[in-house]
């Protein structure tokens, strides 16, 4: 139910083209006030904000696209990404096992634009499929140690390949199939939008107030006052953008609250967690003033799955 | 429990265009997948624009680590070369291409390092450094590099004298040297010219050498230079097209 006619007239979908502009805008001029009126530097965070200056409209665009695209869209970035940690970790010199994952990755992908399958309820995309294929991949995984007849050093890589599959492919392709819902416009656009939001009013808050480290030994930029300030943020935008699930109850909206705010600074922890084990500041340099693409998606990769299981327990998704 | 050791890529911190720009480049699938569908596209319009054939295909049918020499006046040379050798040798295969021309500008930076799978050789300044980079590269077995010893793109047709540098690269070392002739490159694509024309190009493999015996003090590096220009012009005299 994605399609540009409709996204046309969605009014919700019409509503986040403002908001994402008017934001791009507020930022620009905020930044601009702390460079000439209170001449701070900010050199680095013109990079960030010039990035995003590029990626919200593509984001949009992806999204006025239609269903497939979006659906497409995600599991690009889930390539990409896995691309990155496979890099970083040394998984990316096993090409077996890469490609393992990269079908993996493209399983997730078909499952959510599938049409219809037979035994189960009506509504686009495989969802018994999809939410198993983890079972498949991973099965995939082990099967490539047994068929290139090898056992030497076989565990890291399959213990890194189903990590990154399940982490990445799978979790974050929850984003992807959440095109197939009644309400895809509401939940795809207030996720992503929230998250980043999330990203953004964390970081405002740590430079502003930042004293007491959230977990020293993995991040030590992050600290409590910009982790609860995100969380406060997050917890007041369910209200504030309301108009993107009506149907949504006061306790639904407080867990969407909570998903968001606490979920993507989970996400972000745990990519961090990985980057300090491998001894690398980013897992790449693809967007300039944001690091890789894993380093702009992870706080999407928790979010997206309890996001979506969350909307599925009290509403058919479908 | 044992730490694990992480085998990170080398080019983690650089951007996408600085990571093509490194040389040795880290293997990467899409790349490999785009030059080797480039390499059949261009091989098919070889065939069929330029009526592209192989002479003395077997000499460098062999996994060892080769040096192919061949004259040089149009970008068809190197396409013509690499349109030689098979598919799953082409990541392995490193035509020598000048620093300065082809890592400059973004689109030829792409078709260099992503097509040619080329070596950016500094062809002014830092020859020596360029030089052991492509020791340390036949040092590896089943390397082949491919270099046009005249240095650039001759402007008559005529194949000019060979640089020394050919000869320090061979002399002393155990590696095969196979001269090649591109006939009808000059015709088909001249230096200054924007788009080939429908001309018939030929690739005249010879038999491969050995410089192994050879010292490697100026005397016999210029004495190498000047054998493989002759061997190189020999093929052309006794394949003349008709």
């Amino acid at each position: 139910m994605m399609s540009p006619q409709i996204a046309l007239h969605d009014p919700v979908f019409r509503a986040y083209l403002w908001i994402v502009l008017f934001s791009l805008i507020a930022g620009g001029a905020l930044l601009a006030l702390l460079k000439w009126g209170f001449k701070k530097e900010t050199s680095s965070m013109w990079r960030t904000y010039c990035s995003w200056l590029i990626m919200a409209p593509l984001a949009l665009l992806v999204v006025f696209a239609g269903r497939i695209p979006t659906i497409i869209g995600v599991m690009l970035l889930a390539i990409f990404g896995f691309k990155e940690f496979a890099r970083a970790s040394g998984l990316y010199r096993d090409w077996w096992m890469t490609g393992a994952v990269y079908a993996g990755i493209v399983t997730v992908g078909v499952a959510s634009l599938m049409l219809q399958p037979h035994g189960e309820e009506p509504g686009s995309g495989w969802y018994g499929f999809f939410v198993a294929t983890p079972v498949f991949a991973i099965a995939l995984i082990l099967l490539i140690p047994i068929l290139r007849n090898r056992a030497r050093g076989e565990l890291q890589g399959v213990s890194l390949a189903i990590v990154g599959f399940v982490y990445i492919g799978w979790m974050f392709g929850h984003l992807g199939f959440l095109a197939n819902t009644n309400n895809a416009y509401g939940f795809i656009c207030y996720i992503v939008f929230a998250t980043e939001l999330n990203d953004v009013a964390a970081f405002t808050f740590g430079r502003l107030f930042g004293r007491h480290p959230l977990r020293s030994k993995i991040s030590p930029s992050k600290t409590w006052e910009g982790a609860l300030g995100a969380l406060g943020v997050s917890m007041l935008l369910p209200w504030l953008f309301r108009f993107s699930f009506p149907f949504f109850s006061v306790w639904q909206l407080v867990l969407t609250g909570l998903i968001v705010g606490i979920g993507g600074q989970l996400g972000d922890l745990s990519i961090s967690v990985i980057k300090r084990d491998i001894g690398t500041k980013d897992m790449a340099a693809t967007i300039p003033g944001h690091g890789g693409i894993l380093d702009r998606i992870d706080s999407l990769i928790f979010v997206a799955p309890m996001f979506m299981h969350m909307a599925g327990y009290y509403y058919p998704l479908r | 429990m044992k730490r694990w050791r992480y085998d990170s890529a080398n080019d983690l911190d650089r951007t996408l265009v600085e990571r093509l720009r490194r040389f040795p480049r880290e293997p990467d699938m899409l790349v490999y997948g785009l030059r080797s569908l480039g390499a059949l596209i261009i091989r098919a319009w070889l065939r069929a624009y330029h009526r592209f054939e192989i002479i003395g295909h077997e000499n460098i049918r062999t996994n060892r680590s080769l040096v192919i020499v061949a004259n040089h006046c149009s970008h068809l040379d190197t396409l013509c070369l690499l349109a030689a050798l098979p598919l799953r040798k082409l990541h392995r295969a490193f035509p020598a291409a000048a620093s300065d021309y082809f890592f400059q500008s973004i689109p030829r930076l792409w078709i260099a390092a992503v097509v040619v799978n080329a070596l950016p050789f500094a062809r002014q300044i830092h020859v020596r450094q360029s030089l052991s980079l492509c020791e340390q590269l036949l040092a590896n077995p089943g390397t082949i590099l491919v270099i046009f010893p005249e240095g650039t793109r001759s402007t008559t047709g005529e194949t000019q004298e060979f640089k020394c540098g050919i000869g320090a690269l061979v002399a002393g070392r155990d590696v095969a040297v196979v001269p090649c002739f591109i006939d009808g490159s000059f015709r088909a694509w001249p230096k200054g010219r924007r788009l080939p024309r429908p001309k018939r190009v030929r690739l005249i493999v010879g038999t491969p050498r050995n410089y192994r015996s050879r010292n490697t003090d100026k005397i016999d590096i210029s004495a190498i230079a000047a054998e493989l220009r002759e061997a190189v012009s020999k093929l052309h005299q006794t394949n003349e097209s008709h």
